[in-house]
């Protein structure tokens, strides 16, 4: 596991090679949070009330601060693979003594900790500012695994769908309907706690909750049962997810034609 | 025992195929037709250890399907191949270990960090120690003249230096064989003579065999103890270089410019005058009845030089040229 220690680390070198972007890109969450916090703001004030569905403005606001935090910063690891099968340079990675999949991982890790730090100050700093400190220290403390938890899961659904352009080259659109899901089913846009109960049962079969929504509901209602129950839950699909990624990659690698010869 | 042994190994596309136009489009949103293409035909020969194998062919005509099956990348249709004893699309990894690759039209250098940070990684992920990685780079850096190239980020380095910089990369494990497919394309004369000469040298004091694929009859003048000329996914030539250029290479393309305007006669006895300008000329000639230093002494003794250019004929004429000698052979003639 050394090799993969040491391409993450290269990858997050890699990362502060253009400082201006990284910050740029991470700035891109302030409209984000002030604009989700002007939504919340008038629907609490329209109900009258300071809590709905067991949720008040301060934690809704910080749970918009995890969900988006793991959406903007999450390895884009689809597109990558894609890229390299279009413009041939997976030649060179599959030509090297190690395993393809955990190469991207561990690339895709060192591309994601920076952006989710600076998505952090940045995102996080404005929450701050608006609504007060995280609801709770423990909730800090319980979240790093459930982020790290979560990555993993959007790192193993965008690699099964970037073993697609083995076969088709062009995967933009299933990584566009794979976005949309993640979205409703992820409670990226309003938590699962505000959706119907039927709705609510449909999400909690599919991993998308595991990705945003079950991490973020942990930061701001920490407790061990929790904790226990959201790391169980992505342990479980981590395992389906990589089963499922490690078969297809010996199915895909056979199907491999590489541009340009 | 053989370093590479490839026999009837065959690789067939089905490319997806569209004619143009809207119609035809939505018609292949309901109907994909295909062609078959078969990049690799019944390909069989073998490289011996230390052996410098040139595998030259115009565009398209399978040198880097059959590399890239060679190092495992790609399944072959039929087929069988041993490379290092390792049968490469069943043993990849293993076989990983034991080759050096480059794609000469695709970076394995990271773009945004200088390359002794990639020279230091490839240490890591071929599982050498730190001493041995640290050894082999400034060993690398000497060879291939790039010990003053090694702490610039690589987006800012020239095609040659980076280029330099890939063969050094691709070395760096100490590999028994090194796979170069193109590593010359794109480069200037210098550059090429750079990445020539280095690779020259490696392969003398290490004993690593070359596999180079190319489309330039130059490098594997150069480069290479034998040929491999392959057409469609056929070998339509093998034989040694020094029989090649006997046979194929023998004539060669000259131009001029001179410093001043030149009014002189170049219809000389073994040249042919292919383009005459006010101040310059190209000529094509003979070497087998014309030597090259009398052909140099006459064209400076008509004014001062400037610049001179000696090319081989195009790698698509000495085919054209072999598959018309094999029909002249086939026919009796």
């Amino acid at each position: 596991m050394k090799k993969y220690w040491f391409i993450f680390q290269t990858q997050l070198i890699n990362s502060l090679a253009y400082p201006g972007e990284l910050i740029g890109r991470a700035l891109t969450i302030l409209p984000f949070m002030w604009i989700f916090y002007q939504l919340w703001s008038v629907t609490f004030a329209s109900t009258g009330q300071t809590e709905m569905n067991g949720l008040t403005l301060k934690m809704t606001m910080w749970y918009f601060v995890v969900t988006e935090v793991i959406e903007i910063s999450r390895p884009r690891v689809g597109n990558t693979i894609s890229e390299t099968v279009r413009d041939g340079s997976i030649a060179y990675l599959l030509s090297k003594p190690y395993n393809f999949m955990l190469y991207h991982y561990a690339t895709a890790m060192g591309g994601t900790i920076f952006h989710a730090l600076f998505n952090i100050l940045f995102g996080g700093g404005l929450i701050w500012w608006l609504v007060g400190a995280p609801p709770s220290l423990m909730g800090v403390a319980m979240v790093l695994p459930a982020l790290l938890g979560a990555w993993a899961l959007h790192f193993c659904i965008a690699a099964l769908i970037g073993l697609l352009a083995f076969i088709v080259e062009d995967i933009s659109a299933f990584l566009w309907i794979f976005q949309k899901a993640a979205f409703v089913f992820g409670g990226l846009l309003i938590p699962l706690d505000f959706y119907p109960g039927w709705m609510r049962t449909i999400a909690n079969f599919l991993p998308f909750a595991s990705l945003s929504y079950a991490p973020a509901r942990l930061f701001i209602s920490p407790s061990p049962q929790a904790f226990f129950a959201v790391i169980g839950q992505q342990i479980l699909w981590l395992g389906i997810l990589g089963l499922a990624l490690t078969f297809f990659y010996h199915r895909a690698v056979r199907f491999l034609t590489i541009n340009g010869g | 025992m053989s370093a590479i042994t490839v026999s009837h190994l065959q690789k067939i596309f089905q490319s997806k195929r569209k004619a143009a136009g809207l119609g035809a489009s939505a018609r292949s949103l309901f109907q994909s037709e295909y062609t078959t293409v078969e990049a690799v035909r019944d390909l069989s020969f073998e490289m011996q250890p230390g052996e410098l194998l040139g595998f030259i062919g115009p565009n398209g005509a399978g040198k880097s399907t059959t590399i890239k099956m060679l190092t495992g990348i790609l399944h072959p249709t039929s087929g069988d191949a041993s490379v290092l004893g390792f049968t490469p699309w069943k043993e990849r990894q293993k076989l990983a270990f034991q080759i050096g690759t480059v794609f000469g039209q695709r970076p394995q250098l990271w773009y945004h960090l200088p390359a002794v940070d990639t020279f230091t990684l490839f240490g890591k992920i071929y599982e050498r120690d730190d001493a041995f990685t640290q050894k082999r780079i400034a060993f690398l850096s000497e060879a291939f003249e790039i010990g003053d190239l090694l702490e610039t980020p690589v987006r800012k380095l020239s095609l040659g230096q980076r280029m330099r910089c890939e063969v050094a990369a691709s070395l760096l494990h100490q590999p028994k064989l090194l796979l170069l497919d193109e590593p010359s394309i794109g480069l200037d004369v210098v550059a090429k003579q750079h990445i020539r000469d280095a690779i020259r040298t490696m392969s003398q004091e290490e004993g690593v065999g070359v596999l180079l694929t190319s489309h330039d009859a130059g490098d594997l003048e150069a480069l290479c103890h034998r040929v491999i000329i392959i057409n469609h996914g056929q070998i339509v030539y093998q034989d040694k270089v020094s029989n090649l250029k006997r046979k194929f290479l023998t004539r060669k393309t000259v131009e001029v410019r001179y410093a001043e305007e030149v009014n002189v006669n170049f219809n000389l006895e073994g040249m042919e005058t292919l383009k005459t300008g006010r101040y310059g000329v190209k000529l094509s000639f003979d070497t087998r009845t014309t030597p090259a230093d009398a052909v140099l002494m006459r064209l400076s003794a008509a004014g001062t030089l400037v610049d001179i250019t000696i090319s081989d004929p195009p790698l698509e004429e000495v085919i054209a040229n072999i598959y018309g000698r094999q029909l002249s052979v086939d026919s009796g003639l």
